[in-house]
């Protein structure tokens, strides 16, 4: 077993979670804005640099800020309204509760899982092959965040579904998440242990970043260059993954399977022809002969619907070795399985390849109860989509190269509050939402020129920080201040029709096929089908991540094709004649009508006078569609507060 | 001026991040001023001094043979038809078995130029310009199937979502490009390749170091073009609408608010004046006539050569133009027949690729434009099918020429049949390498922090090709 070193076994993630006591005040100010462990936690790290905290933000700030960071979703103007008038103490509290009980909190907090767990509806590579099941995982992942899944239960289903249960459709879909990851397939001599070694090296990649923190991955070559990781842990994780293969499970009766290969053979063989006469051809004629291919690759069926899962296959297992520089022809030592010995301790046995039910033994190892990473890292998660940024600033890297936490003990507080709630998510997204710390305004008139010299990126929080929507948020934020969102729940996955230079951007066209009916068009950007090798422009231009490997925080940048797409792209053209239409339909003739409509549905606020006259100053001479279309190119409406 | 390699590292990852990093202290700056400092596409110092400003990537995809074009093998053509002797050693390939025959090449070979270089009748105009040429015939790469390869020679790994040399080029040198996208990706108007668009992307770099795919046809970038029934002045209004109300936006200034409009105004700039680049048929008769442009077969590589000069003429920093795309044998994958598959490409793009060559020389842009040349692997000595060739990673040939690099030269060689790259040899991340301190760039200090790594375009340190660069 490998042995590790004082100084790698101090580093502070691997230490156990331990509470400290919560900070106190003697300041009547200071114990009035500490309302709860949270705030004492940000306001002792404040105070030690001589800050304060800022000012509660508005209610129309507030409403907006947590609509969309709970449901992806501007507030409805009658939303806002009812904030605002509602006068009890417990106002913010119940649109906290509302916004949790609402079935688009599943919708918006499952995007950022299916970033963490780099969640691909096509295969990558030169097939890119659709997976027209993989929907099935991303409605399981949104179920149980609206259904509050205790973590353990979640990491467990996803890695060992299959296993918990075989004959349980949910528990298959779940254990899916080993397949989400691209993988190459090519015609020819199949390099077998090549290909297979790419598939564990995948699986075992994913472990480490989503439920520890750890760049296992690091370790695949030689040991980890800075974290206590050897080689031999990797491998050793890899180990538990050594019988698994993938499982489409049919969900259609024989009878229509039959016709199905019926069918699917009939094109093969004539594709098998067609590719026969190929060989003799060549030219135009072998140019021809290769578009008749292309067409009649197109009428290869539909495959049937499927549960798109994994299983064990004990007689398959693969060798595990370490592997010199990662290549599966340097054979080292061989491996059984064994979680990372730094946190595994020195005690715990190295299981055989073969070992029954092995992921299960590696997520119940995950929660045994010594393991600090998975509380700390999630509840970190948690934070950063709030306040855009963790308190451990790169929440897939808890090790030394990884940053260190702002607020360490306020980091461990929320750890203990996770485990100690059942791992429940939703009672942790309230107490952080009811803090003084998530309210506060953006701006600090108290400390903020101090503030900005001592902490410019306002990680410790003397005020809330201002973030742009990410590429959901707006296209969504489009749909449903133009009225045209379709907020159908759930299935399969959508096609937008997009430009033919886009679709010839594919080495396979064909696989593009546009959803039929043009209601779906207008879904949430969570149901549009995530194909490795054409991704919308739109959601691109916006820092969309590359799902490759698993994104922990995304990218906000700010450059001219932006512009362009929210100027003159499809998607913005139609919706802001749509948004006209509605300014129109329910505001009437009056201009000034029509501009107070437009920034309450976008905004949330009515027009500054300044604002009111420049728009209105504006609709003399031109039309309202482009009125439209400035109105969702503002800053008040793709930044929140 | 030399920048830190640690400079190019950073967690912090947004604008805002990004512009209070380099702030500090600076707080009363403009915020004209704090914008163009948070332009993350603003000229970036070199590490040190630059030979080479701008690359163009003449990608000939699907693998061009280096039997047939710059690695002539009198050996070969004696064993053709014979299996390959035992001394050579092993290879694997996608389709050719253990049994396949050796197969000789039709094509002839000469010495051209004043260095005396190889270079097959295939390739007549290359041949006018071999002195400026540096030829790498022992070039390697680990992949022997497209998608895998293709993404080993434009982004340093075997799998899709890494970054791109465009993209890296631009992370670390930033834009001089004002009206266009500073890396554009000249597609094969005859289709797509097997590694699709990921392969050019940005992988985990931040959206705006992402490439424009440029698409056939008059209206090149995507969404330049104003919708249907919108006229310019119109649309002028409405940006100046959208600036008005942004500036009364009573959330204040920010920083990130500035540089919103300054993309604007850069969107704005690129509507304008990118058209005009786009209009190749602007230039001279006799230059359209040396690029081939409406000639057959070499009218559309031509115009793409062309544009590439032109968009680098205007500071465009990284341009790849792709020949090649869509089925197999439209690509320079002659599994069929070598002769007959590489006959009609060449004649698509040699002229084109000399005339970009030349043209660049007598503008006195060669020297600060390095030019690479090649695809992701060559082909098989063995014959595929009879007259074909399989693909081929273990040695085959690219050239590189400008950009400081010393033309009319040939460097390493493979074996007597062409099978493995024996003298010399270059894994794919020497050329990137060697690309990169063309720049002024330093392949360890251009690196970007991604899941514990920091990540690098060469993975593994490569080395600078020594003798390319004189």
């Amino acid at each position: 077993m490998p042995t590790y070193t004082a100084a790698e076994k101090r580093h502070w993630s691997f230490q156990p979670v331990t509470v400290a006591p919560t900070p106190s005040f003697t300041a009547p100010a200071d114990r009035a804005w500490a309302q709860n462990p949270i705030d004492a936690f940000i306001l002792e790290r404040l105070l030690k640099d001589g800050l304060r905290p800022a000012p509660r933000a508005d209610r129309i700030t507030l409403i907006r800020r947590v609509t969309l960071d709970m449901t992806g979703l501007p507030p409805t103007p009658a939303e806002v309204d009812a904030f605002v008038a509602d006068r009890a103490p417990d106002a913010w509290a119940r649109v906290v509760d509302r916004l949790l009980a609402s079935p688009a909190y599943g919708e918006r907090w499952a995007q950022h899982w299916l970033d963490v767990v780099r969640f691909g509806e096509t295969e990558g590579f030169e097939y890119d092959n659709h997976r027209p099941d993989a929907w099935r995982y991303r409605d399981y992942v949104v179920h149980s965040l609206n259904n509050d899944k205790p973590y353990p239960e979640f990491v467990k289903e996803q890695l060992a579904g299959d296993e918990m249960n075989p004959n349980h459709e949910q528990l298959r879909i779940a254990a899916g998440f080993q397949r989400l990851g691209a993988i190459r397939r090519n015609a020819g001599n199949q390099e077998v242990a090549s290909s297979r070694n790419e598939v564990l090296t995948e699986m075992t990649n994913i472990v480490g970043s989503a439920f520890l923190g750890m760049t296992l991955g690091c370790a695949r070559c030689h040991d980890h260059k800075f974290d206590a990781i050897k080689q031999s842990d990797y491998y050793r994780v890899q180990g538990y993954f050594a019988s698994t293969f993938d499982q489409d499970i049919p969900l259609t009766p024989a009878a229509d399977q039959a016709a199905w290969k019926k069918k699917f053979d009939e094109v093969e063989a004539s594709l098998k022809k067609i590719e026969s006469k190929m060989k003799l051809l060549k030219g135009d004629e072998l140019v021809r002969m290769q578009s008749e291919y292309k067409a009649k690759e197109a009428e290869l069926p539909e495959p049937l619907p499927s549960l798109f899962s994994v299983k064990n296959d004990p007689a398959k297992t693969s060798p595990i070795h370490l592997l010199a520089r990662g290549e599966y022809e340097l054979k080292g030592a061989a491996v059984g399985m064994r979680p990372p010995g730094i946190l595994a301790g020195p005690d715990l046995p190295e299981l055989p390849l073969g070992t029954e039910n092995p992921r299960t033994k590696l997520a119940d190892w995950m929660f045994n109860g010594n393991n600090p990473l998975p509380a700390r890292v999630m509840a970190n998660r948690l934070w950063s989509y709030h306040f855009g940024r963790g308190i451990v600033a790169t929440p897939n890297d808890f090790g030394r190269m990884g940053a260190r936490p702002t607020h360490r003990e306020l980091l461990d507080y929320l750890a203990d509050q996770y485990r100690g709630n059942g791992w429940h998510l939703k009672p942790l997204h309230r107490q952080i939402l009811l803090s003084n710390t998530y309210q506060q305004a953006v701006t600090n008139p108290l400390s903020g020129k101090l503030a900005a010299e001592k902490d410019p990126d306002k990680s410790l929080l003397w005020a809330f920080p201002r973030k742009r929507l990410d590429a959901e948020q707006i296209r969504d934020g489009m749909l449903a201040v133009s009225g045209q969102l379709n907020a159908k729940l759930g299935g399969q996955s959508v096609l937008l029709p997009v430009q033919p230079e886009l679709v010839n951007l594919l080495y396979k066209p064909h696989q593009w096929v546009a959803t039929k009916d043009a209601a779906e068009h207008n879904r949430r950007s969570l149901y549009l089908i995530q194909k490795r090798n054409l991704r919308l422009p739109f959601m691109e231009v916006f820092d969309l991540p590359d799902r490759s490997a698993s994104c922990a925080r995304r990218e906000s940048s700010t450059h001219a094709p932006q512009a362009l797409e929210l100027l003159n792209g499809d998607t913005s053209s139609r919706l802001a004649q749509a948004l006209a239409a509605r300014l129109r339909a329910e505001a009437g003739p009056t201009p000034a009508k029509q501009i107070d409509l437009a920034y309450r549905l976008a905004t949330s606020r009515l027009p500054s006078a300044a604002e009111k006259q420049t728009a209105l100053a504006f609709l003399r001479t031109q039309p309202l569609e482009e009125f439209a279309l400035a109105i969702l190119n503002l800053n008040a409406f793709l930044y929140v507060n | 001026m030399s920048t830190k390699p640690e400079e190019h590292v950073r967690y912090t990852r947004n604008r805002r991040e990004f512009l209070t990093d380099s702030m500090c202290g600076f707080g009363a700056l403009a915020f004209a001023q704090m914008a163009q400092a948070a332009n993350p596409l603003a000229p970036k110092p070199s590490h040190h001094p630059a030979k080479a400003k701008n690359v163009i990537f003449l990608f000939m995809a699907g693998g061009p043979s280096h039997l047939e074009t710059f690695d002539p093998k009198p050996l070969l053509n004696k064993l053709s038809g014979q299996k390959r002797p035992a001394e050579f050693g092993e290879a694997k390939y996608q389709f050719v078995q253990n049994d396949a025959k050796l197969l000789g090449t039709k094509r002839s070979f000469a010495q051209y130029g004043q260095s005396g270089l190889w270079v097959s009748d295939l390739f007549p105009h290359q041949a006018k310009i071999a002195d400026d040429l540096c030829v790498i015939k022992s070039v390697t790469g680990d992949m022997v199937v497209h998608s895998a390869a293709q993404y080993q020679m434009m982004t340093g790994r075997i799998l899709p979502g890494f970054p791109s040399m465009g993209s890296w080029v631009v992370y670390g040198l930033g834009s001089e490009a004002s009206s266009l996208p500073s890396y554009c990706v000249l597609p094969d108007p005859d289709g797509a390749l097997e590694a699709g668009q990921p392969m050019y992307m940005n992988g985990f770099l931040p959206a705006v170091y992402q490439p424009s795919m440029l698409r056939p046809g008059p209206k090149p970038v995507l969404n330049l073009d104003l919708p249907k029934n919108v006229q310019f002045d119109s649309r002028r209004k409405t940006i100046d609408l959208i600036k008005r109300l942004n500036e009364q936006n009573p959330d204040g200034e920010d920083p990130e608010f500035a540089a919103r409009m300054s993309a604007y105004d850069t969107a704005f700039k690129m509507q304008t004046e990118a058209p005009e680049v786009f209009d190749v048929m602007k230039e001279s008769p006799a230059t359209l006539a040396m690029y081939g442009v409406g000639q057959e077969p070499t009218d559309d590589y031509g115009r793409r050569c062309l544009l590439a000069r032109r968009m680098v003429e205007k500071g465009v920093r990284f341009v790849c133009v792709v020949s090649g795309g869509g089925p197999g044998d439209l690509q320079w994958d002659a599994h069929g027949d070598i002769e007959e598959n590489h006959l009609r490409m060449a004649a698509q793009a040699d002229q084109p690729i000399a005339a970009l060559i030349q043209d660049l020389k007598q503008r006195g842009m060669l020297d600060d434009t390095l030019v690479l040349w090649g695809g992701e692997f060559g082909r098989s000595p063995e014959a595929q099918t009879g007259k074909g060739r399989d693909h081929h990673n273990l040695g085959f040939t690219m050239w590189m020429a400008g950009g400081g690099i010393q033309g009319g030269q040939s460097i390493g060689n493979t074996d007597a049949i062409g099978l493995k790259a024996v003298e010399d040899v270059h894994h794919f991340r020497d050329i990137h390498t060697t690309i990169l301190h063309q720049l002024g760039l330093n392949q360890d200090a251009l690196s970007f922090l991604h899941q514990g790594r920091k990540e690098r375009l060469t993975e593994i340190h490569g080395e600078v090709i020594r003798k390319a660069v004189g």
